[in-house]
């Protein structure tokens, strides 16, 4: 129920929100929550410090949010997809070198590579959906890997080899139905951790470029008026929590439905 | 495991952690240099060219990058990460410098969240449905969902500034650990809280504890009795794992409240182009992880016979 | 603990006769002090002591404190006797001063001209590794020492500003002998001066402490300890200065001066900034090639809402390139001036098509740098201007004016330590400078003649004519010349500086005794 509100908040922002989300008034800056504001309009969030309405911010920065989630978690889907079926396939040399990958991968702080990434390229909306998708493709490959091993094992891919059967027709035809549910549960959980980190991103001021909001942005400049204008940041962080939270309960949920093998990793 | 496929084991675990860090020095190498020179940082605007080739011949920074990358990793096996840029000194004695605040932090993070999520844990499940278990979990929930810089910031507002409790930020003394510890901590706190409310949940439907409860034992000395150790396992796991991405979290929960930690001296060094620092710190952070996530592998097998055994 | 130490028992019997005083009520305490300590907390890290090797505001800070110079530069922004007691020019190149007798090193040795001579010398010297002063002092020749109470320093060509150099960084006087047979290194570590505060230890990325030079020839200042912490983020030095844990705070942003004065016992006090903060601009990038499009650049801005609102009034709107409180500053000129309806038309006349302007602003690297240009942005989004804010990291902007890459606008503090225009705007803007991106012949001619001239009235005209000519070509768009505004405790009586050199004197400051 929420995410759908979220995506219609996100695709509908210029017809719900009540103002123009970068449209500014020095005058009226730092506004508490009110009806009628200094440039006489209702701010029912406030306004920041450059006065423009909390609340018309939060709902475009669902935008952001949603965009560079949605699209971080199919660039990490693919990647990690592909990777891990290359893996399950070509076995071997191969294998260990894209397992040994993920495991540097894991080991390094991802924080630090995506800021030092984001430092050579500069932040943009394609920096952040290829940081943020990279840092995700370990858990699809694993799944797939494994799903692959196991066909292996029992000889079917051999088998259809042997009849003439493409490697494309023994993905879409075993391996992916076999493997679906629990990528789409991996993939819900990835949407919600991509949402954190793209805030995580821009609250340390390495996201999308003003005067676009984002809620981890948002979360960001409202730091310094944290005892005087509390609902800048408060206002876009909790949005961001629920967000978080009612995505990864889905994915629990899922999880629950779709894969009770999964249950308890 | 049988001892004879121990050494193998440790063997390939051994030879893929070495490959691991080497993948991550060149890593971190790469995009380093890829993002920017250091010395427009340290000269004015107005120093002339020649000003420039010195500090950069200085620095080692005029010769070519394979040549500086071979020069690295040579150091690196020494164990020597080079001179700081920003700090004029040995990086690894920078890195040692900012290394405690980290620890400190880490430590005081678990330490919180294993004394506050084993009890909630435990109780939420003896009281299984009750509206403390309700409110317990539903907290847990957010502790694991929310984004770290939200909840540091969000406690920052309430207890320091409306409050007027604890500090909002430095390092000085116990009371200002308290926030930074429970900021880091609160994503383990939960996991572990919901973690253990399942296993004792588990235990308390096994036989042997209705039996002792039927014979009177008290609820208390039942659980503390039979349920933690068995519940120690997952436990185990997930605080070894919390532990190994400490760094991860360090660096946004430092940044909020301006702790002085590895964390914060990372992302600085990286603002500096401090590139040895950034090598160091990141290197030091990878042995850390591998290394605990190894000891846990281990402590695991020595916890429960069944993985030891299969 | 069974046995109670001696420093317990001292501790116990210093409460006790606290607790025995009557009368010492706590608003009292607020407005007057008995502090012995003057406790600073400033916004970074000390990183050098040495004064050749830094330029930083953390470090001069402590620097023009430990050590002096022959000219002092008052907070009224006159030129004081320092070392010397007086200078005069003899002939066009001769600067003639006579020195303090009796002055001593903080180390008891006796300061004499040699000093002075090691001092400029070595401030010049690009062997000295790490000199980040020299190119402060070019225009000196040579230094003589005639007798142990006089130096002589002859420079190149006429220059009228040399009293003037010789007062800011790159002009503090440092002991030859101690720094001689001690070395560079432990010169930097544990500095040795003339200066009102004598160095005691320092504590890397926590504070540095200092004491009272009892013999100070200005006098000795009213404190026995000097502690000076850095605490980077504002938010706890502000909260650290409300609870009294410190004296005096740097850097108290406007939309936390109202906090800091709203509570009983602190207040904010503030000295004109003596630079300006500007959009430099990249002229040679088409359109802003034309001078047109940047007037209608200018027009578009509305200074008076940034300076009212966002800086909360703690600043001027600037009239041209030179700062209020400079030399030469023409207080007849109008303020910048804001017109939407002027703008849309110059940008008409421009032939102005909608061609992106960029701003690269860093984040906080100037005080209100990034609110500051999303505010301008909307404003020229207002009269038709296509314009992008990019945010960039420091390093990245320090690279891009060293490879003169920006790739419209961006934000430059130009300061004048000798409050003159040459300093300021003549040593960025003037030809082969850090901001050279427009050149006009009468205009470099201008400045050239002006710095050589010892004529002030020569000098006057000069200015005068560039500001015309600065106002129609617009190599800067001038915003704001801010307040630099420092927080403190009502017990604490200092007058600050219009650079950020935090002098503490005698001449300027005290504590507020009951």
């Amino acid at each position: 129920m929420f995410v759908a509100l979220l995506v219609v908040a996100a695709l509908a922002a210029p017809m719900i929100a009540p103002a123009d989300p970068i449209r500014q008034s020095l005058r009226g800056r730092l506004s508490a929550p009110t009806l009628s504001g200094a440039d006489g309009r209702a701010h029912l969030l406030g306004t920041d410090h450059l006065g423009r309405d909390v609340l018309s911010r939060v709902i475009y920065g669902a935008r952001v949010s949603l965009l560079v989630g949605f699209a971080a978690v199919i660039v990490g889907g693919l990647v990690g997809a592909t990777l891990g079926l290359v893996a399950g396939f070509r076995g071997g040399w191969t294998d260990s070198m894209i397992m040994t990958l993920a495991d540097a991968q894991l080991a390094f702080p991802f924080i630090l590579l995506a800021i030092g990434i984001i430092a050579v390229l500069g932040p943009s909306f394609p920096t952040l959906i290829v940081v943020i998708g990279l840092s995700g493709w370990v858990t699809y490959a694993r799944v797939l890997r494994s799903q692959v091993l196991v066909l292996r094992s029992r000889e079917f891919v051999d088998a259809i080899h042997a009849l003439g059967g493409s490697v494309a027709r023994v993905i879409t035809r075993h391996v992916l139905p076999n493997v679906l549910s629990s990528l789409v549960v991996i993939a819900t959980l990835e949407l919600a951790r991509a949402i954190v980190l793209e805030a995580t991103l821009s609250f340390l001021g390495l996201g999308v470029q003003p005067p676009t909001p984002s809620w981890g942005g948002m979360v960001h400049e409202g730091r310094e008026y944290l005892d005087s204008a509390w609902w800048i940041s408060t206002a876009p962080g909790i949005v961001l929590m629920l967000t978080s939270i009612v995505v990864s309960r889905t994915g629990d949920w899922l999880r629950d439905l779709l894969d009770p093998t999964l249950r308890g990793e | 495991m049988p001892m004879r496929g121990l050494l193998p084991f440790l063997a390939s675990r051994l030879i893929r952690a070495a490959i691991a860090l080497w993948l991550v020095s060149t890593v971190v190498f790469v995009v380093m240099r890829l993002s920017g020179d250091p010395v427009p940082l340290l000269l004015p605007p107005d120093a002339p060219q020649s000003e420039f080739a010195r500090v950069r011949a200085e620095l080692g920074l005029d010769r070519p990058l394979p040549v500086q990358y071979v020069v690295f990793l040579g150091n690196v096996l020494r164990g020597d990460f080079g001179q700081s840029i920003h700090f004029r000194q040995s990086a690894f004695r920078v890195v040692l410098g900012y290394l405690p605040a980290t620890f400190e932090l880490g430590l005081a993070a678990f330490a919180l969240a294993l004394l506050v999520a084993l009890p909630i844990g435990v109780v939420s499940a003896v009281k299984r449905n009750s509206a403390v278990d309700q409110a317990t979990m539903a907290l847990a929930l957010v502790g694991q969902s929310a984004p770290t810089f939200f909840i540091g910031i969000l406690l920052i507002l309430i207890v320091s500034l409306n409050l007027g409790l604890l500090p909002t930020s430095g390092r000085e003394g116990w009371h200002s650990l308290i926030l930074p510890a429970l900021t880091l901590g609160a994503f383990a706190m939960a996991s572990i809280a919901r973690l253990t409310r399942s296993s004792v949940l588990e235990v308390l439907r096994a036989d042997y504890i209705r039996t002792a409860r039927a014979k009177g034992v008290s609820d208390v000395v039942v659980v503390a009795k039979h349920t933690l150790k068995n519940a120690a396992v997952p436990i185990v796991t997930i605080t070894g794992l919390q532990f190994g991405t400490l760094l991860g979290g360090a660096v946004v929960t430092e940044t909020v409240f301006a702790w002085p930690g590895i964390g914060r001296l990372a992302i600085q060094s990286i603002y500096n182009r401090d590139y040895p620092v950034v090598q160091c710190t990141v290197f030091i952070s990878a042995v850390l992880f591998i290394v605990i996530n190894f000891c846990v592998d281990l402590l695991y097998g020595l916890l429960d016979p069944r993985v030891r055994s299969s | 603990m069974t046995e109670m130490t001696r420093r317990d028992v001292l501790k116990i019997a210093a409460a006790g006769a606290a607790a025995a005083l009557p009368g010492l009520t706590h608003s009292a305490q607020a407005q007057t002090t008995q502090k012995r300590e003057l406790v600073v907390a400033q916004g970074g890290d000390i990183a050098n002591l040495d004064p050749h090797l830094s330029t930083s505001s953390n470090d001069i800070r402590i620097s023009f404190n430990i050590f002096d110079n022959l000219t002092s530069r008052r907070p009224d922004g006159k030129l004081a006797p320092g070392l010397a007691t007086e200078w005069k020019l003899q002939g066009q190149t001769a600067w003639v001063f006579k020195l303090r007798s009796g002055v001593k090193w903080h180390n008891g040795d006796p300061f004499t001209s040699a000093d002075v001579k090691f001092s400029i010398d070595r401030s010049l010297d690009t062997n000295l590794r790490g000199n980040r002063v020299n190119t402060v002092l070019t225009t000196v020749e040579r230094v003589e020492t005639p007798d142990p109470g006089t130096a002589v320093v002859h420079t190149k060509k006429p220059d009228p500003l040399l009293p003037a150099r010789l007062g800011f960084y790159g002009g503090q006087i440092i002991p030859k002998k101690y720094v001689e047979s001690a070395g560079g290194e432990t010169f930097n570590q544990k500095p040795v001066g003339t200066g009102p505060v004598r160095f005691v230890s320092w504590t890397k990325d926590d504070k540095i402490v200092l004491e009272a030079n009892p013999d100070y020839w200005g006098g000795r200042v009213d404190f026995d300890r000097l502690t000076v912490r850095a605490l980077p983020e504002m938010a706890p030095r502000v909260a650290a200065l409300l609870k009294g844990e410190v004296d005096l705070i740097t850097q108290v942003p406007p939309d936390q001066g109202e906090r800091v004065k709203s509570n009983p016992t602190t207040t904010v006090i503030g000295a004109l900034y003596g630079g300006l903060y500007v959009l430099a601009v990249n002229s040679k990038r088409p359109p802003l090639d034309n001078p047109l499009v940047k007037q209608a650049l200018s027009l578009a801005i509305d200074r008076e809402s940034i300076v009212k609102e966002l800086w909360r009034g703690r600043g001027v709107v600037p009239n041209s390139m030179i700062a209020k409180g400079d030399n030469h500053f023409d207080a007849s000129l109008p303020p910048l001036a804001f017109n939407a309806g002027e703008a849309k038309a110059q940008l008409k006349k421009a032939g102005y098509k909608g061609e992106e302007i960029i701003i690269e602003t860093t984040a906080g690297y100037l005080a209100g740098d990034k609110p500051m240009s999303e505010a301008i942005q909307a404003m020229w989004r207002d009269v038709g201007v296509n314009s992008k804010v990019e945010v960039v990291e420091y390093s990245v902007r320090a690279q891009k004016i060293r490879e003169k890459s920006f790739k419209g606008l961006w934000w430059s503090d130009p300061t004048s330590t000798l409050r003159d225009p040459d300093g300021m705007m003549w040593r960025l803007l003037g030809p082969g400078g850090p901001q050279d991106y427009w050149r006009h012949p009468e205009f470099d001619e201008l400045g050239n003649a002006a710095r050589f001239s010892v004529d002030e009235k020569f000098r006057a005209d000069a200015y005068k004519k560039m500001t015309q000519l600065f106002l129609e070509y617009l190599p800067w768009l001038p915003v704001i010349q801010p307040y630099e505004d420092y927080g403190l405790q009502k017990h604490v009586e200092w007058t600050p500086d219009p650079l950020q050199q935090l002098e503490i004197r005698r001449f300027n400051f005290k504590f507020r005794r009951a």
